[in-house]
């Protein structure tokens, strides 16, 4: 009976043992890049060409200085907030207005409205840069924070509208029908019920928007040409290429491009993980 | 009012709020100021230790001398300019004055003529004679598009003369002398040649456009475009197999197929291999570093170690001492302008600034490009500002180094030089003879010139 035990005890430990291996490798593969990436932020080339994967000798500041002004960060910062921000509000009340509708007030037109919404899901950026600089450069949007938004709210929308649609609709009518009796508008019900019920698909949709939108490069890049309306991605992309000359500065820009991300992920680490279950659950 | 309700009212009310202060843009109007507007699309690497200084002493010394144009300069580098270049074109809603290439990246600029030519302006202003015939002559649409920075020969070979002194070699005179160092140099643990050649382009552009030069002759291109010459003969056969005895016989690592582009300047800076191959345009990442004062290459250094040069005498070759080059970057005028126009004359005056004497110079200083101005005393330069000895090697290079070959992606189509790219490859890692590759090209050609 004891040599039964032990070897259990023996087998849960070495279980234990490979499982805190794995999990320890599958961390260090994701930090070290990082890790690495901060470290040779602080390097010169000089001494980055000779000294790759080893800690700086002298830890290079200036590289910070140099890319936070050259790249013309504060501003690019202040636009990626407000760009972020505005979708992320738009996109959720707008979807979620859309996504009750469809979910509780179906009509005849209602399929076809919402897959025509749903749809934009199937397209890639690349396949409507070109027509959407023509449009916006037409209706006279061109390097304008308007003329930003719109496309960027356009483009988010299809998924919070699917997700939105399909957690609305495992939202029991009858909650919806005997408010509807007791004389609630839409808009009261909506409000009332509706969007607090929704909370953790509206995390998942607040969440896929803030991260799609900070990283998004090829639209801004396209629609705007002033350095002022930029966003934090293209001024990233001002330092990093094959062809760079200082390594130094290029991994710097790269360390402030990252540290908002890093920072939102830290701070909202518990509702991230709680709103993609609750999406992937019911969405 | 409950919690849920208060934030809802005050994400809305914040929205529309943000959205009305923050979605206008920052239109200017300069006609309201008299001032002539140019909106203008630049090419620019802010990692680059003179970036900061090119805005102050390039573009805002431009506005100071012409209070009556008004710049909108949008900065982009790499692919970002590529893609918002490529928008440009599509909605045929061009920057007045932009960076461009002479082919290669900027060839639906050429195909669509979205570009003037800009020699009527040369003529009108008495130029020709101030730029280097070949930097002026027609490019991919058959007329001079952009204004050059001058030649970029695509070969270098970068010489630690330093590591050959200390293993009792001279600078070598032919191929077969840097082969016979191989052996030699192995045994201490140092490289013959360090390159990387992870990316495609780099074999391509870095030392087969020289070899195929070298095989070929100097109209290569036209025999071959006139049908005259096919890839499967023996010139092109040849070039291949150099590279291919390049590899076998160790004089380029196998293992520099794994290596990104630019990450073994240092180890031939520090002694590790005793030759570099790259292009022209690599020498500014080796001097000195404004912004830390560091070089990968010290002054010092680079005078009495370092020569730059192109690979010698190959066995069989059909002209000697020729180098791989193509046309530089430069500036070209929107299309859209309309002809005598006040911002036409503005756009043109920016052009001739941006490649004239000053700024050339200036550029030359840095090392960012070599002059097609013919008004820079170039020996003069770099001799009153004291310049670092890479600048006045460089300049004996390009005097010593001629004639000047096509550089293959600078003059074949992507879907030609893309099977080309991938044969070097192929040859590198041991997986395909010359004669395979050279008959994958041919039928990449041949089904291109049939499309055409």
């Amino acid at each position: 009976m004891r040599d039964v035990k032990d070897t259990r005890s023996t087998r849960a430990k070495i279980n234990l043992g490979l499982t805190y291996a794995v999990m320890i490798f599958f961390t260090v593969m994701a930090i070290y890049p990082l890790l690495w990436l901060a470290m040779n932020s602080f390097k010169t080339t000089t001494e980055f060409q000779l000294n790759k994967l080893g800690i700086p000798r002298d830890w290079v500041l200036v590289n910070y200085k140099d890319a936070w002004v050259r790249g013309k960060f504060p501003i690019l910062i202040l636009n990626s907030i407000i760009y972020t921000g505005i979708t992320t509000v738009a996109t959720l009340i707008f979807s979620f207005m859309a996504g009750f509708a469809f979910a509780k007030i179906p009509n005849k037109a209602t399929k076809y409205i919402h897959g025509s919404f749903v749809i934009g899901l199937l397209l890639t950026l690349q396949s409507i840069m070109v027509p959407l600089f023509l449009i916006i450069n037409w209706v006279g949007l061109y390097n304008s924070r308007l003329g930003v938004l719109i496309p960027y709210i356009g483009i988010a929308m299809p998924m919070g509208i699917y997700l939105g649609t399909e957690y609305i609709k495992a939202i029991p009518t009858a909650l919806v029908e005997s408010a509807r009796i007791d004389g609630a508008t839409y808009m009261k019900i909506f409000i009332s019920i509706i969007v607090p019920m929704a909370a953790p698909v509206g995390v998942t949709v607040a969440i896929l928007t803030v991260t799609g939108t900070w990283n998004e490069f090829m639209l801004i890049n396209i629609l705007t040409s002033s350095d002022a309306l930029k966003s934090l991605p293209v001024g990233v992309q001002k330092f990093a290429g094959a062809l760079s000359s200082d390594f130094g500065k290029q991994f710097a820009a790269l360390m402030i491009g990252l540290i908002p991300m890093l920072l939102f992920y830290m701070f909202f680490r518990k509702e991230i993980t709680k709103g993609v279950a609750a999406g992937a659950v019911k969405g | 009012m409950t919690g849920l309700k208060k934030i809802s009212v005050l994400a809305l009310a914040l929205l529309m709020v943000v959205t009305s202060v923050f979605a206008q843009g920052t239109r200017e109007d300069a006609s309201a100021s008299g001032k002539v507007e140019l909106t203008v699309l630049n090419y620019i690497d802010m990692s680059e230790p003179n970036s900061a200084n090119e805005i102050k002493m390039v573009w805002d010394k431009f506005e100071e001398e012409n209070p009556d144009i008004k710049l909108v300069r949008e900065d982009l580098f790499n692919e970002p300019f590529h893609q918002k270049t490529e928008a440009y074109v599509a909605s045929g809603q061009l920057p007045d004055v932009l960076y461009m290439w002479p082919s290669g990246r900027s060839t639906s600029l050429h195909t669509t003529h979205s570009v003037k030519d800009l020699m009527p302006f040369l003529e009108k202003d008495g130029l020709v004679d101030d730029y280097n015939p070949a930097t002026i002559a027609p490019q991919f649409a058959g007329y001079l598009a952009e204004l050059p920075n001058g030649i970029t020969t695509t070969h270098m070979l970068y010489v630690n003369a330093k590591v050959l002194r200390e293993n009792g070699f001279d600078i070598p005179k032919s191929y077969d002398e840097m082969k016979a160092m191989v052996k030699p140099l192995k045994a201490k643990g140092i490289d013959l040649i360090a390159m990387d050649n992870m990316d495609a382009w780099v074999m391509q552009s870095c030392l087969f456009s020289m070899v195929v030069g070298r095989y070929g002759g100097v109209d290569w291109y036209d025999q071959l475009s006139s049908g005259k010459i096919d890839f499967t003969d023996d010139w092109f056969v040849k070039s291949l197999a150099l590279i291919d005895d390049m590899y076998r016989s160790g004089m380029i690592n196998r293992n520099s197929l794994s290596s990104p582009y630019g990450s073994s300047r240092g180890s031939f800076a520090s002694g590790k291999a005793a030759f570099y191959i790259d292009g022209d345009w690599s020498t500014a990442s080796f001097q000195t570093d404004i912004t830390t004062g560091k070089a990968l290459i010290s002054p010092e250094s680079q005078q009495k170690d370092f020569e730059l040069m192109v690979i010698p005498n190959l066995p069989g070759e059909v002209i000697k001492n020729s180098n791989s080059g193509v046309v530089g970057t430069g500036w070209g005028m929107s299309a859209n302008i309309p002809a005598g126009s006040a911002k036409e004359a503005a756009a043109w005056r920016l052009i001739k600034y941006l490649q004239g004497e000053y700024v050339q110079t200036y550029r030359l200083t840095t090392g960012a490009s070599f002059p097609s101005n013919l008004k820079v005393d170039v020996e003069k330069v770099v001799e009153e500002r004291n310049l670092e000895p890479f600048i006045a090697k460089r300049a004996a290079y390009y005097a010593a180094y001629t004639p000047i070959t096509p550089v293959i992606d600078g003059v074949l189509h992507s879907d030609v030089y893309n099977v080309i790219n991938t044969g070097l490859q192929e040859i590198g890692l041991g997986d395909k003879s010359p004669t395979q590759v050279a008959s994958e090209v041919q039928k990449a050609w041949d089904s291109w010139k049939k499309n055409q």
